[in-house]
């Protein structure tokens, strides 16, 4: 204790020795220490078991505060990955169990695609209806405006995009998630304002979300529905492979071809 | 603590803690399904699954930010035994009543049962210190909250519109005050020996 004293003059009682101490952690952590300081310091923590101890604790919980602190961002980004994720993993599970005749209606789809061929002879180009087969929106009530998210939600999968459009508009400038964005995206791009709609995908493509590859694709789409074939291929291209709908990709990608 | 091999599905745990979505399908995909059938085979419905899992997974990624989650063995055995002893604790929590639980998955591989002790630990010294933080007065939340997210101490300073010095000793003595609690609190005493 001795040493302490003669390092740390200023010590009257316990609670300001207790004060001094977190003030000299702190330091020591941040590294804001001069080289003399930290060798006195070192030397303090060897002598001192009682010091060492509250030193080890003082940076555990400078530790959770940063675990819980500096990833708060990524912790909102990480759970509605899991809510949108989760929900199109237990949305897909259902009908697997309820399906009836899936052969039956597998081979029905089949004729028609095949009368389709037949009937239609696409030309060699593809169209962006062949390709705009987008999930549909499930959201989950997370902010204030629910009755918005409702509505919006509704308008989006009945296709009713402007509707969704200034719906989606007024939910964004509450909160803006990279799910609401998407589907802002999407609806801007079937009603053809296709420029605002890649400006949105543009930015989520630049995001980490889990919507990032679902935009490029989305970019993709815009550029076929304004038959810029060449660059649709070139933003194709550049989806990675493990991307959830790689076979859409692939898909238009030998459409192109 | 210190950890012989680190398994190979430690990429589940890398792929939690960044956000990895190809990775969180997989799990979805290949561990959910069998605790969702746990779960609803032991007096619970598929909503109670989902929040199971979903407050597992996010107690991996607190964990594995912390850099504190070295797996040593099977993520799924792992994982599954962190859902099931937590659906356990919801069910002894909310009934009473007699509850029948088939209990046919019973780990008795050891290193995974150390691993799910590590991280229930884990968890008991979050939710300790969320409440002591809960605790603080707002000038110490505040303090603490832009120390820990602006970039640098004068940054807090300007936003606080006080000295540096004022803003330096003030977040000091605010981690210290949280870290003193923390140490008096009668659950850390028993968080301390494992």
């Amino acid at each position: 204790m001795d040493s302490r004293a003669q390092s740390l003059p200023i010590i009257k009682n316990k609670l300001a020795m207790k004060e001094e101490n977190y003030i000299l952690f702190d330091q020591y952590i941040q590294n804001e220490m001069t080289v003399d300081q930290k060798v006195i310091f070192e030397n303090q923590l060897l002598e001192d078991q009682e010091l060492a101890a509250a030193f080890i604790s003082f940076k555990e919980t400078i530790s959770l505060l940063e675990n819980k602190l500096s990833f708060d961002e990524e912790r909102s980004a990480f759970r509605e990955s899991l809510h949108t994720i989760g929900s199109e993993h237990y949305k897909t599970k259902k009908p697997k169990v309820v399906n009836l005749k899936p052969l039956f209606f597998l081979a029905v789809a089949s004729v028609v695609l095949l009368l389709g061929l037949f009937v239609f002879n696409p030309s060699s180009d593809p169209n962006f209806k062949d390709f705009n087969q987008f999930e549909e929106a499930h959201f989950v009530e997370r902010g204030t405006s629910t009755e918005n998210l409702k509505q919006a939600e509704q308008a989006y999968n009945t296709k009713n995009y402007k509707k969704a459009i200034s719906l989606f508009e007024s939910i964004l400038k509450e909160k803006q998630t990279a799910e609401f964005q998407y589907f802002y995206a999407i609806s801007l791009l079937e009603i053809n304002k296709t420029s605002k709609s890649e400006a949105v995908f543009q930015k989520l493509k630049s995001g980490n979300s889990i919507y990032k590859n679902k935009a490029i694709y989305g970019l993709a789409l815009a550029k076929l529905k304004q038959k810029e074939y060449q660059s649709c291929k070139e933003i194709l291209l550049t989806i990675p492979k493990d991307y959830e709908n790689y076979d859409a990709v692939e898909k238009l990608l030998k459409a192109i071809d | 603590m210190i950890n012989s091999v680190i398994h190979i599905d430690q990429v589940y745990i890398e792929g939690l803690a960044s956000n990895n979505s190809a990775v969180i399908q997989s799990i979805y995909k290949k561990f959910v399904p069998k605790i969702v059938s746990y779960i609803k085979n032991n007096s619970g419905d598929e909503d109670q699954a989902k929040d199971v899992i979903q407050e597992i997974l996010i107690l991996l990624f607190n964990q594995a930010k912390a850099n504190k989650l070295q797996l040593t063995c099977p993520f799924d055995a792992y994982f599954f035994l962190l859902c099931k002893r937590k659906w356990l604790n919801e069910l002894k929590k909310t009934s009473n009543q007699g509850v029948t639980i088939t209990d046919d998955f019973v780990s008795n591989y050891k290193p995974t049962e150390e691993m799910v002790a590590q991280t229930e630990v884990f968890e008991e010294k979050q939710e300790l210190f969320d409440l002591m933080f809960k605790k603080l007065g707002d000038k110490c939340q505040e303090v603490l909250k832009l120390s820990f997210t602006l970039k640098s101490m004068e940054e807090v300073a300007e936003k606080l519109q006080v000295t540096y010095g004022y803003a330096r000793k003030k977040k000091s003595l605010c981690a210290g005050q949280l870290t003193q609690w923390i140490q008096e609190h009668s659950r850390f005493q028993s968080l301390k020996i494992n």
